[in-house]
């Protein structure tokens, strides 16, 4: 681990300041439990650390009639007690519940998680340059690749390890980034873009910019959501699969649907084509197998990691399941 | 000398048989007697640790923990290649960075896994020693590598030494396997297959050298103060007798701190060069490098058996993968515990491009039972028995599968008894999958041996001071067993005290010998020789007594710090007012000094697994696992208590999560930390269950007790298999059973029907 500063804005714009400093050497710092680790794996050696932390009000989960606003330095473990976020929107409740562990949840924030970089471990290996870190070859591609991605792969095949990521494109959230111009709001589903597009990094947040604020719309009438993760452990695991569903159903049929699952793809993966199949139709267990199926036509599977199909269909089906 | 012939009238297939044998045999015993429990007030209870408090506040002192005036951090740099040239290493930058104290080279020539040891830097504290060790130039020539099993078994891979990758090392045979397998009613072949483990301790190794003059101190995370202490006499070419190795407290060794430690080496010369003390402290990356791992294996068992369950033979092969190091021997499980006298084993290590590997709690007997209770469990199946009737059928009273020498104690069927009553064995499924929906629940079982004597010449001092204190001494090490609370529980039953009232003296060279902490001889090495000096502590103080009461000594009993007149208790003396009369310290010597030579001593277990597997996803969670031990006389039932405890903990994270995954490009692990090499998480622990048989074995020692550090952690894995087998109907044949090896297995059964 190299030297670094730490410099402790008081303010947004101090904040923008900083970042705009040194651009491609200033890091956030926020829960530090993942930035941490990569500096001290040597896969980052920032020059300045920007630590939110001392910005006053960053922390905060508040009802608006526009919605629930949270903010970027809330603690998962805030989130996951939160009342009004248990009652209204289940499904991130799980899904900030089911992030690693109650010390975990204890440091790491909404803005760190959703902005944490990728757990491959080919990118977390120091002396492993990927396309990742600006290398020519992904090593899981023909390597060990459990993992990794069935969708959305090439050339990079991480999966995104955020569990709230899911759970808040799939109600519907929006993402309030701080720019040097002012603040831009945009839907979180926008905020991730894939390695074809970008492979150094999982979203559109410039250097200079960083977020501030989540807001999930008021829930609807009748509207219920939930979140269903797979791990190999019962704590400290990433998502093998998770799904994240919200819809709005009565009689066993969903007038409306949203499914976005986690540990597939280098993104969250929205699955639009299985929601439309179940769209107004009796949720039945034969349906949502159908439509798992329609949706793993578009997998690829690599050497190691095929068991993901099989789980796509179970987690899609009981996820979607729990809701009628 | 083996004793076949004058058992061959005994009744072979009684379960009893044992019984009646010990009791003969106990008419003429060859060491001092154990007593029956009956006799001992503190033995056998439940004793908290004396060390417990100083333990859980933090005040005991680690080797991480110890700071020393002056003291260095050492730091070393390690090979990212699995195998390379060295070319050359340029020290001077970093010897010319300002806080560094000492460079070494230590590598010329070829490296042969990735964290080899090649350079070493000492400077005054941790980021200048990274610094330096940045500054550090080496020049590597790239060589072609194989660190995976598979590569390294196929023709024209690169080689790992000048022989080929493959190489016999064990060949066993007895009776006549082909004809065996004639006489068998079914014959079955399976495969078998366990990963590469990493010990993770929870203290990584660690060592601190510090010179004075021309002697040497060590203090060192290990298991083994006085292997570390002759491992440096003879590689710095220094006497033993100016050594001194300390051990302090440690968290967990699990094997991996055996003996001498490159890294420990490396410290002291240093702290030579120097000329002030250095630390070297591994990381958690080490861990999974180079300080060790369990060898995987890759078995088949074919075997033959006769629908009744009697086994007619049995043909092991295994190959198995310690890295640049031999694998592990995996056959004594199969060799040894059931009757069968037909019996072929053929042993290849596979070598690799990878660190050493290490003795790993139980080192072979993890991996051998995982397999030969598997293929137990298939075998009961195929010919619709009962497996665990299967096992009983198969019961042996000699060694070597009934055709050498007898057991001094066994207490197997105890266990197979208390564990299948605790589980209610009966709940299980008649047919493996026989159950329905996509949670299925399945219960499983598998044996266990496992050596547990203890080692001859081991010293034990007990002092009785003029206070009337008293102190037991031994150059023994607590590497988490209790070893300090079990010393002072012997010496206080023996004189009347309370365990507290005992001090404890170990973790140093000065303290007489004592073997290493490993192959779960602590117990019934330390145990014995402090038994042995205490009882001699009290026959003098009873001869004392006896002469200032006017006594015959046999008239004398020792009781609550006092000598008292048996027949007479008002009559007393207190220990303290003998003691006060002496001018000096009383010392006395006790020794363990072995045992018949002319039986078998070992542990037996069995433990008994829960599941419930989810067929859907492939998740597997154990719900309960019953652990019963005959590990002879048990101590302290807390300890060891929490021995099985961890011990079954361990199973049953090796059979769901632990492998240690080599990559073929990098020839680096993909996993070397703890979130990607996984262990059970505290919700992952079943229910666990320890019980004891509690048989006082008669000639092993004169406390009639065996060893228990590796027992526990040996049939886990393979009864949650087993389990996982009894539920879903397929054997995994595979640890760690992984979500996606499950589902895998699920699919070769849909194949299958």
């Amino acid at each position: 681990m190299k030297n670094f500063s730490l410099a402790e804005p008081q303010t947004i714009e101090q904040v923008k300041a900083f970042l705009s400093e040194r651009r491609e050497k200033s890091f956030l710092l926020a829960g530090g439990t993942d930035i941490l680790g990569e500096i001290k794996d040597e896969i980052i050696d920032p020059e300045i650390m920007v630590d939110l932390k001392s910005i006053p009000n960053l922390s905060y989960i508040r009802k608006e009639k526009d919605g629930v606003r949270i903010g970027a330095l809330t603690s998962l473990a805030e989130l996951a007690e939160n009342p009004l976020i248990e009652n209204d929107f289940p499904g991130l409740h799980e899904a900030a519940k089911s992030v690693a562990t109650p010390q975990l949840r204890n440091m790491g924030t909404v803005g760190g998680n959703l902005c944490q970089k990728p757990r491959c471990w080919y990118y977390r290996d120091p002396q492993v340059k990927c396309r990742k870190k600006g290398g020519s070859r992904c090593f899981a591609l023909g390597g060990r690749n459990k993992y990794h991605a069935i969708f959305g792969g090439g050339p990079c095949y991480i999966v995104h390890p955020s569990d709230l990521a899911p759970a808040l494109i799939s109600l519907d959230a929006k993402i309030s980034i701080a720019a040097p111009k002012g603040e831009k709001t945009i839907p979180l589903a926008d905020f991730y873009v894939l390695p074809r597009v970008n492979v150094r990094q999982e979203n559109v947040l410039g250097s200079d910019e960083f977020v501030r604020e989540i807001t999930v719309p008021p829930v609807k009438r009748g509207e219920k959501s939930t979140y269903y993760k797979l791990k190999e452990r019962g704590a400290w695991d990433f998502a093998l699969l998770s799904a994240a569903v919200k819809g709005v159903v009565s009689g066993g049929i969903f007038s409306d649907i949203r499914i976005v699952l986690g540990g597939v793809a280098p993104v969250p993966w929205r699955l639009e084509k299985a929601e439309n199949m179940i769209k107004g139709k009796a949720a039945t267990e034969e349906l949502l197998r159908q439509a798992a199926q329609e949706t793993l036509k578009e997998a690829r599977a690599l050497k190691d990691n095929g068991y993901k199909k099989d789980l796509l269909e179970v987690v899609l089906s009981r996820a979607t399941l729990m809701l009628v | 000398m083996r004793k076949r012939k004058e058992l061959s009238g005994i009744e072979e297939d009684s379960l009893l048989y044992h019984e009646e044998f010990r009791d003969k045999e106990t008419e003429e015993p060859a060491v001092l007697p154990a007593p029956e429990k009956e006799e001992f007030k503190i033995l056998g209870k439940s004793t908290t640790r004396i060390d417990g408090q100083k333990i859980v506040t933090g005040q005991a002192l680690y080797t991480h923990d110890i700071k020393l005036r002056g003291m260095l951090c050492g730091k070393i740099l390690r090979s990212p290649f699995a195998c390379a040239e060295v070319v050359s290493v340029d020290l001077s930058e970093a010897q010319n960075l300002p806080g560094v104290h000492a460079v070494l080279q230590l590598r010329t020539g070829r490296v042969n896994y990735a964290g080899e040891q090649v350079a070493a830097v000492a400077a005054v504290d941790e980021k200048t020693a990274d610094k330096a060790l940045r500054l550090i130039k080496v020049i590597y020539n790239p060589l072609p590598f194989a660190v995976t099993e598979e590569k390294a078994k196929q023709e024209g891979a690169p080689r790992v030494h000048q022989v080929a990758n493959v190489q016999k090392f064990n060949d066993y045979s007895r009776g006549d396997i082909e004809k065996g397998f004639k006489e068998a009613d079914v014959v079955l072949e399976r495969n078998y297959k366990t990963a590469v483990e990493v010990h993770q301790p929870a203290e990584t190794h660690a060592s601190i050298a510090k010179w004075d003059g021309e002697r040497l101190t060590v203090w060192d995370s290990t298991q083994a103060i006085f292997n570390v202490r002759d491992g440096l006499a003879r590689v710095l070419k220094i006497p033993a007798s100016r050594i001194k190795v300390i051990k302090t407290y440690m968290g967990g060794g699990f094997g991996s701190k055996l003996g001498l430690n490159d890294y420990t080496v490396v410290a002291a010369l240093l702290a030579k060069k120097a000329k002030r003390p250095v630390k070297i402290i591994l990381s958690r990356k080490d861990n999974s490098l180079c300080v060790g791992n369990r060898p995987s294996s890759h078995q088949t068992i074919k075997g033959g058996v006769k629908k009744d369950g009697t086994l007619t033979a049995l043909h092991l092969k295994n190959y198995t993968c310690g890295g640049i190091s031999r694998g592990d021997q995996c056959s004594e499980p199969i060799i040894d515990v059931y009757r069968c006298p037909n019996l072929k084993v053929e042993e290849y290590s596979v070598f690799t491009h990878t660190g050493a590997s290490r003795p790993t709690r139980a080192p072979g007997h993890v991996q051998g039972t995982f397999a030969l209770e598997g293929f137990m469990e298939e075998l009961a199946a195929e010919i619709n028995l009962d497996p665990l009737e299967l096992r009983k059928k198969n019961y042996s009273t000699k060694n070597e599968g009934d055709t050498g020498i007898p057991y001094s104690s066994k207490g197997l069927d105890k266990c197979y008894q208390s564990g299948a009553e605790k589980i209610d064995w009966q709940r299980r499924n008649k047919r493996p999958g026989e159950g329905k929906g996509r949670l299925r629940r399945g219960l499983g079982m598998a044996s266990q041996i496992w050596w547990g004597v203890g080692r001859e010449e081991t010293l034990a001092d007990i002092k009785l001071h003029q206070d009337g204190s008293v102190q037991v001494v031994c150059g023994t090490q607590d590497i988490g067993g209790g070893t300090r609370t079990y010393m002072a529980t012997v010496t206080a039953e023996t004189l009347g005290l309370k365990p507290k009232e005992v001090t404890v003296k170990i973790g140093e060279t000065v303290y007489p010998w004592c073997g290493s902490s490993g192959g779960s001889t602590t117990t019934p090495s330390v145990a014995p020789a402090a038994r042995d000096a205490a009882l001699k502590a009290a026959e003098y103080l009873k001869q004392q007594a006896a002469k200032k009461l006017n006594l015959e000594a046999s008239e004398v009993v020792i009781q609550d710090k006092k000598l008292v007149n048996k027949n007479n208790p008002s009559q007393s003396v207190a220990i303290k007012e003998l003691l006060g009369e002496r001018l000096w310290e009383k010392v006395f010597h006790g020794e363990y000094t072995g045992r018949p030579s002319e039986f078998a001593y070992n542990t037996f277990g069995a433990h008994f697994a829960e599941v419930q597997v989810d067929t859907e996803t492939g998740q597997i969670k154990v719900l309960k696992v019953v652990a019963a031990h005959d590990s002879g006389r048990i101590i302290n039932k807390l300890t060891a208590e929490s021995q099985v405890i961890g011990g079954v903990t361990q199973g049953v994270s090796t059979a769901l999560f632990e492998e240690r995954i080599m990559d073929d490009s990098t020839g680096n692990p993909v996993n070397p930390n703890m979130r990607d090499y996984k262990i059970a998480t505290s919700l992952d622990i079943p229910e666990i269950i320890p019980l004891f048989a509690d048989m006082i074995d008669p000639r092993i020692n004169n406390l009639g007790s065996k060893g228990l550090g590796e027992p526990p952690r040996i049939p886990s894995s393979a009864a949650v298999a087993n389990a996982v087998y009894n539920a879903i109907g397929v054997h995994i044949r595979e640890i760690p059973m992984t979500p996606d090896k499950v589902l895998e297995a699920l699919k070769r059964k849909e194949v299958a029907r």
